[in-house]
């Protein structure tokens, strides 16, 4: 028992930090894109698309910092060809999200073949990973020290979205726009709010984001390319925006929470000789639970309504007689 | 082509084939990137997925036998589809299906027919009942079963590599696999020397199941209704719920027997590695045939052309990589998505040829 709980350190919850920051960023994006009432499935092919054109991008220009640029352009223009055939073509955002993930698995696949002649995984040693950022004070306070410093830039740039997304949707007329459009298009539509231009920039953005994220994985975290380099993580952010309620903080919480999960079963693996496969089902079944919980919290809300709305009536026909 | 049924067809298949020709187009595109002989690929592509070298040596025998769990899956996908539920679950049915299917073959023994019945059997019953959970999350709780059957698949490709390494390890080699399934349960092949057998049949067969079951008996028009609109099936006093539950049991059912043919007929046991993303192949099919068992049976066949004639033509011999295959599927359903782009220029194009035979826009709703 004593490997078990040598589990819980203060590295657990460093890369706990790290590993949600890919699902954040994507989490951030689909979270804005249902703010704005456009189904965003296809986190998971930018996610994977930003990873490998980050990686790539930082090989020929070497420098990864303007990989990193290159990923979110390449995501932001991944977006917007969401955007224009939707609006333009109203094809099915569902079937448009399979269509690129198959898409984008094989033709970074593809690409890597053609141009690298590498098949499972890629890396150059010229490549280098983004530095991490040891903050001068701050990392000297005990145990927060070594929470909040030493992360890249990538993993700040993700709390600054937060605040910034809560700032913008919440206290800035262009989101309570944006928030109109996703409650309802059509009357939004009518009170003058360009909701197909706040729609558009909604999928670009969260490309972007969702392409950053990707870049992490390869430029951030690790410092190679690896077929299939998402893994599931864009479908994780799907269900971490909704259990944080497209809310920026609450997305912030349930991608940690996912971070977490993930940090562990990766720990896990380490101090105890639990089958891997098995450990690894940790993240699935904790996002499987996620769902559920979310289904049921909505559930319960929509039975809360019905009952205030009730005794709303009740209350009304006691009151009524007299009028 | 003035009878309404001809047209009927020939308007269902337009778009699809458009598309393909849009994606084998796509396909030069990326060909001439790679500075390769264009019309040669275009070539050793055809002749690798759908020719004959001599009589009695065909590749496209080959191309049906990968196409057989492909039509089940596909099948499998049509059914949740027309029955309202958004569940690409296939491919974890399929594993745990193709698991079952491979441990009974081993662990119990049989005389022959009843032991291969024995094991689709299992298969069934085990696709069934995971395509049941997604299935009962989205009736009861409102789970968003999309996003349920993609965790569910990753699950379930964990526990079957865990399966596969563990419990149902035969021996030490690299390739962690189970032991190899009793002859009794092995399924028969019609031509020595390939897998071709009697799986395909069993795929066929169920096409034509999958096609009388939804469009010629009572649940099958139950399910499609309360696919189609839960309200107006609920009007007409069909209960949507139980229709949609049902629809995930047979659909997990056919995923199943999809994993349980694979290991019957094609690879006799199950390995580290087993699903290359047949699931997955099976929905996509499903989407590009219209969802409709017929266009599946069509597209599952083309589709594993594709793929055998990139693997086995293009990357062993123009060296160009069989990534190639993949990429022009997706751009296919890609195609198919933006429909909207073809119909636009059909009806433009009919219009056309109605006002060039002073004959104006007859016919031209559907």
């Amino acid at each position: 028992m004593e490997g078990f709980f040598s589990v819980f350190t203060v590295e657990l919850l460093n890369s706990g930090i790290r590993l949600a920051t890919p699902i954040l960023l994507a989490a951030l994006g689909g979270a804005l894109c249902n703010q704005a009432g456009v189904l965003n499935l296809a986190l998971e092919s930018k996610m994977l698309l930003g990873a490998f054109v980050g990686i790539v991008a930082a090989y020929y220009l070497g420098n990864s910092y303007a990989g990193l640029l290159v990923a979110m352009t390449a995501g932001g223009l991944l977006g917007l060809l969401f955007a224009f055939l939707y609006h333009k073509y109203k094809v099915d955002l569902v079937i448009l999200a399979i269509a690129f993930n198959l898409i984008i698995v094989e033709l970074t696949v593809f690409v890597m073949r053609a141009q690298f002649g590498n098949v499972g995984s890629w890396s150059d040693p010229s490549i280098e990973r983004i530095p991490d950022i040891h903050i001068p004070v701050i990392q000297d306070i005990p145990f927060l020290g070594p929470l909040l410093s030493g992360y890249n830039i990538i993993v700040y740039f993700s709390w600054l979205v937060v605040l910034v997304m809560f700032v913008y949707l919440y206290r800035m007329r262009g989101g309570r726009h944006l928030r109109a459009v996703g409650e309802n298009k059509s009357a939004a539509e009518t009170v003058g709010i360009n909701a197909i231009l706040l729609q558009t920039l909604a999928l670009v953005i969260s490309g972007a984001l969702a392409a950053l994220g990707g870049a992490f994985l390869s430029i951030g975290h690790l410092k190679l390319f690896t077929r299939n380099m998402s893994n599931g993580r864009g479908w994780i952010a799907i269900a971490a925006a909704m259990f944080g309620v497209n809310h920026p903080v609450g997305v912030f919480l349930a991608s940690l929470f996912f971070g977490f999960a993930d940090a562990f079963s990766v720990r896990i693996q380490n101090v105890t000789d639990l089958p891997p496969n098995l450990v690894k089902l940790l993240p699935n079944v904790a996002t499987l639970l996620v769902l559920i919980l979310i289904a049921l919290r909505s559930k319960i809300a929509f039975s809360m309504a019905r009952r205030r709305f009730r005794a709303q009536l009740r209350a009304e026909e006691a009151a009524g007689p007299g009028d | 082509m003035n009878d309404p049924r001809v047209r009927k067809v020939l308007d269902a298949i337009l778009v699809p084939l458009l598309a393909v020709l849009s994606g084998l187009v796509v396909m030069g595109i990326l060909i001439l990137f790679l500075k390769k002989p264009l019309f040669e690929s275009y070539a050793i592509l055809f002749s690798n997925g759908f020719g004959c070298k001599e009589y009695g040596n065909c590749i496209f025998i080959t191309t049906l036998e990968r196409a057989t769990p492909l039509i089940l899956t596909g099948l499998s996908a049509v059914v949740a589809f027309r029955s309202g539920m958004f569940s690409i679950g296939q491919e974890g049915q399929y594993l745990l299906g193709a698991a079952a299917a491979a441990w009974l073959g081993y662990a119990i023994h049989l005389p022959p027919v009843l032991h291969a019945l024995v094991l689709m059997t299992g298969a069934i019953l085990v696709g069934a009942a995971y395509g049941w959970i997604p299935g009962v999350l989205r009736v009861k709780l409102g789970v968003n079963e999309l996003l349920a059957t993609i965790m569910l698949n990753s699950i379930a490709a964990l526990i079957v590599e865990y399966l596969v390494q563990f419990p149902m390890r035969a021996d030490t080699s690299a390739v962690a696999h189970s032991p190899v399934i009793d002859t009794s349960a092995q399924l028969m092949s019609f031509l020595p020397g390939s897998k071709w057998g009697v799986g395909f049949v069993i795929a066929v067969l169920a096409v034509i199941g999958v096609y009388l079951y939804l469009w010629r008996t009572k649940s099958g028009y139950e399910q499609r209704m309360a696919g189609q609109s839960k309200r107006f099936a609920l009007f007409g006093g069909i209960h949507s719920d139980q229709a949609a539950i049902r629809a995930m049991l047979i659909s997990g059912a056919l995923a199943g027997l999809a994993g349980a043919i694979e290991v019957m007929g094609v690879h006799r046991r199950i390995m580290t590695g087993f699903s290359v993303g047949l699931g997955f192949d099976g929905l996509t099919s499903a989407i590009l045939g219209q969802v409709h068992p017929f266009g599946v049976f069509i597209v599952a066949i083309l589709f594993s052309g594709l793929k055998l004639g990139a693997q086995l033509g293009l990357q062993l011999n123009l060296d160009i990589p069989r990534e190639l295959g993949g990429t022009i599927i997706g751009f296919i359903i890609l195609f198919v998505a933006a429909g909207k782009l073809y119909e636009e220029n059909i009806a433009r194009a009919r219009e056309w040829s109605a006002r060039k035979r002073g004959n104006p826009m007859k016919g031209e709703s559907h």
